[in-house]
């Protein structure tokens, strides 16, 4: 049979978000990948040049909807670090808190969407279940399921009261009991052990080599990790182990992920544990004083790393975001080449990818072949006036804000 | 900081352009003055093969107004991050590619390709990103003179 | 004459064997729904998708071949029904019956898969054509492990005939279990013909959309579901006839609940087997079929040959 070029995307069922990966099979061996990204490219960089620092905390928080605390609190972190500002010892638990939380959910989300690619939905739908646990003490604390918004420049907004505490407690105790299970399937059933050793594999040196970053690199053995190596928050003070594996194929990273999953368990207890008491917050200055930095923080896919530089207006002068996707993607391309064509989708989700993080445009809007360009203003405007034409009015509350803004 | 400090000392005894041009905010974390495209390769190389920085991170590029200039974060195990910047004229900003030093930087070359509009000398071919096929030529979104209304009007 | 063409349409025939297959549809979605921890679709989710389909537009690609991309469908719907014909169900005695009838039963459900696959390459889309290559490498992994278990209880009753069949197992019901094995391949090979998990390989969503069906829409593609389903309870009654034929021919009502409870025991099975398995790679099939079920197949040819030679 003759070679054949697939599309897998922009739109196509194994991925979640639209990204386009060109592979030529030859039977079911794939021959080449390619790649064409930006699909998801929305200038959130350039529009944090627009927005004051408080305002770019909220929109860098919906650069991801999984790993939105990753990305506020990196971004942050690096405002923080150039205001010369102390965080009370509180705010950071609570915010490395959240980190861990959102870990432990996006891993979740991980392992469903892995057996949903290799066509085992049980897992998938049994997962999902389990993540709603931690979904549930999400929307407890901080009143969101994702993007929480809890992150200030200068601390947390909100405080962890004891019974929530003690909730978060108990649903680790849960979580850990079902992901003990996951651990042992993942160790004996054999159609998943076929499905998934093997696939997408990567040696060190092509991990190194290429630059992957978290569970994709510590499946290769790559002993890498932000919260060990250039600790931040309150990770110095918290003890836990850097799962690596040797597999290097997909088997390694789930297993790498389930067994973070446990780690962040003891971390979430720790945190809790060790929680000192005091103000969860500092009031940051409106105005950042010139300077740069450069924060790193460890997403749940991997390095995140957020560069600000602030030129002592309230906006900021470049505001760079380097989600952990981008730096995974080169090493797909590697994985992929001489694997199976059935092996593309969990090879890519393997990476756990988010195309959003990655690419991050004005939004155009195509209809009856002319293209409007929007710009938040009038995004809003055509939002409100969307929900005018469904009977709910929004004008007042509308004025009321643009007052508000006026008066800012 | 002995550790921060012995790097700044490495990186000015063997490069002269470097001389009081390393800046160490914070523990870990090492910041350099733009030098010129000539200069910066020396230096990236020996910090790439030398000194163990062998994770690039990324690249930021940045409009100075005059210059472009664009920050190489890189990074080595034990946590340490050396931001070597380099820089170019804005007029006609030309750089070279890092790619046969780290070969995960082609994306984020890219990225200064379409974002800065750099051009990028020794860049393997491929798709461009992030922006779309049908972006028009000759506008850089990063740029500082660059504004929305830009994409409307008709060229 | 008359009797029989109402037979052949309405009961057992075209109409029941519709209805049935929607209701075991739902009892297929809903079992596996229950093995996931879900809800599960209503009871009359299958009726509702199907009075969707057929209401919706029929697209043929321009590229595609009509005549081929819509006879398929159809083909695939006549060939299962026609099986059915030739199984007893709740009877000694199939609709029509002669010598050899369980060779046209294998072949005519060998059908669908066939026309599947034209139905696919014809439709000339990316994902068509692959998924139509991986329902023909797989008809070739699953079909001689089937055909094996299935001939190997015809070799112990000395017949062709299904019908036949049943009436000696009736006499000899103490040689049923000896078909053990022959009745788990069966139900696997069976896994692999009705293309679910952990065979659905051709139609594998995440990799290659929908296979085969990819281009189908409206009518068209209501038709290969409905005999998507028709195979499915034709399979299993096949199956039951096979290696569960107890009780047949007893009483006519007693008969049918008891038919009705092994099609449903059938699927049961087949639901549970797809709940626990994560679906494998086309060459992993393939080396599963050839090494480990025709050789069980084998095995319980040597079986019932040596069980022939000196219990009969």
């Amino acid at each position: 049979m003759s070679k054949l070029t697939i599309p897998i995307g922009p739109q196509h069922p194994a991925l979640k978000e639209p990204e386009c990966f060109i592979i030529t099979v030859d039977g079911e061996r794939i021959c080449e990948a390619n790649m064409r990204l930006g699909y998801n490219h929305r200038g959130i960089e350039k529009r944090c040049e627009e927005i004051t620092y408080i305002q770019s905390a909220y929109l860098i928080e919906r650069v991801c909807g999984i790993c939105s605390h990753s990305h506020s609190t990196a971004f942050i972190q690096a405002v923080e670090e150039i205001a010369g500002l102390e965080v009370p010892k509180r705010g950071l638990y609570i915010r490395t808190l959240f980190g861990e939380l959102e870990r432990i959910h996006s891993h979740l989300l991980w392992l469903g969407v892995a057996g949903h690619e290799i066509g085992f939905d049980t897992l998938l739908m049994y997962s999902w279940r389990d993540r709603e646990i931690v979904m549930d003490i999400l929307a407890m604390v901080s009143g969101n399921r994702v993007n929480y918004g809890m992150n200030s420049i200068g601390g947390v907004k909100r405080d962890i009261s004891p019974e929530q505490a003690d909730a978060i407690l108990k649903a680790m105790d849960d979580l850990e009991e079902r992901t003990k299970y996951y651990i042992e399937l993942g160790l004996q059933e054999t159609t998943l052990i076929k499905r998934l050793s093997g696939a997408g594999s990567i040696s060190y040196e092509d991990a190194t080599r290429l630059g992957a970053v978290g569970p994709t690199a510590r499946a290769s053995k790559v002993d890498q990790d932000v919260r060990r190596d250039d600790p931040y928050a309150a990770y110095a003070e918290l003890e836990f182990n850097v799962i690596t594996d040797d597999h290097n194929d997909v088997y390694g990273r789930t297993l790498v992920r389930l067994g973070e999953l446990m780690e962040s368990y003891k971390l979430v207890r720790q945190l809790i544990k060790n929680m000192p008491d005091g103000p969860i917050r500092k009031k940051g200055p409106r105005k950042i004083p010139a300077g740069e930095a450069i924060s790193r923080y460890e997403a749940p896919r991997g390095e995140d790393v957020h560069y600000v530089k602030a030129n002592g207006t309230d906006k900021a002068f470049r505001v760079k975001v380097r989600a952990p996707t981008l730096a995974n993607l080169s090493a797909v391309s590697k994985m992929l080449e001489g694997d199976y064509l059935a092996d593309v989708p969990i090879v890519i989700a393997a990476i756990d990818p988010c195309f959003s993080c990655t690419d991050r445009m004005a939004v155009r809007n195509i209809r009856g072949g002319a293209t409007e360009m929007h710009n938040p203003g009038s995004l809003r405007n055509f939002s409100i006036d969307w929900y005018r034409r469904r009977g709910i009015d929004f004008t007042d509350l509308n004025k009321k804000l643009m007052k508000r803004l006026e008066r800012v | 900081m002995a550790n921060e400090e012995a790097i700044k000392k490495e990186l000015e005894e063997k490069f002269d352009f470097l001389k009081d041009k390393i800046i160490i905010p914070r523990e870990r974390r090492l910041f350099t003055e733009p030098v010129e495209i000539e200069d910066f390769l020396k230096a990236i190389e020996y910090a790439a093969s030398k000194m163990d920085f062998d994770i690039l991170t990324t690249i930021t590029g940045l409009d100075e107004g005059e210059s472009i200039v664009a920050i190489y974060h890189l990074a080595r195990k034990d946590g340490t991050m050396l931001n070597l910047k380099s820089k170019t004229p804005k007029e006609n900003p030309v750089m070279k590619t890092i790619s046969n030093l780290f070969n995960g930087a082609v994306f984020y070359e890219r990225e200064l390709v379409d974002m800065l509009g750099v051009q990028m000398e020794g860049l393997p071919e491929g798709k461009r990103y992030p922006l779309p096929d049908d972006w028009p030529e000759g506008q850089y979104p990063l740029r500082k003179e660059w504004k929305r209304e830009m994409l409307d009007a008709k060229p | 004459m008359a009797v029989q063409i109402l037979e052949i349409i309405i009961f057992p025939g075209f109409l029941f064997l519709t209805v049935f297959a929607m209701i075991a549809e739902y009892l297929d979605r809903i079992l596996y729904a229950r093995f996931q921890n879900r809800k599960g679709p209503p009871w009359f989710q299958p009726f509702a998708d199907f009075i969707k389909l057929v209401a919706k537009e029929d697209i043929v690609p321009e590229c595609a071949n009509p005549f081929v991309f819509k006879l398929m469908p159809i083909l695939a719907l006549a060939s299962v029904i026609t099986a059915s014909f030739y199984i007893p169900m709740w009877d000694n005695k199939a609709l029509f019956s002669f010598e050899g009838d369980i060779i046209v039963i294998v072949y005519l459900l060998t059908i669908p898969t066939i026309s599947f696959f034209l139905g696919g390459w014809y439709s000339r889309s990316l994902y068509a054509t692959i998924g139509a290559m991986r329902n023909l490498t797989q008809l070739f992994a699953y079909e001689v492990p089937l055909f094996l278990a299935i001939l190997s209880p015809a070799i112990l009753a000395h017949t062709w005939s299904l019908s036949e069949m049943t009436v000696f197992f009736n006499n000899h019901l103490w040689l049923l279990p000896f078909n053990i094995i022959g009745f788990a391949v069966a139900l696997i090979a069976l896994l692999g013909k009705l293309e679910k998990v952990p065979f659905d390989i051709p139609e594998a969503e995440t990799e290659i959309v929908a296979g085969s069906f990819t281009e189908y829409s409206g009518r068209l593609l209501a038709f290969f579901r409905m005999a998507i389903d028709i195979e499915m309870v034709v399979g299993a009654s096949l199956v039951a006839a096979v290696f569960l034929p107890f009780g047949l021919g007893l009483n006519p009502v007693l008969g049918f609940i008891l038919y009705i409870l092994k099609v449903v025991f059938v699927i049961f099975l087949l639901a549970l087997l797809r709940s626990v398995f994560a679906r494998l790679r086309i060459e992993q099939m393939m080396d599963f079929c050839w090494k480990y079920l025709a050789p069980a197949a084998f095995l319980q040819i040597v079986v019932c040959v040596i069980l022939k030679g000196v219990l009969l």
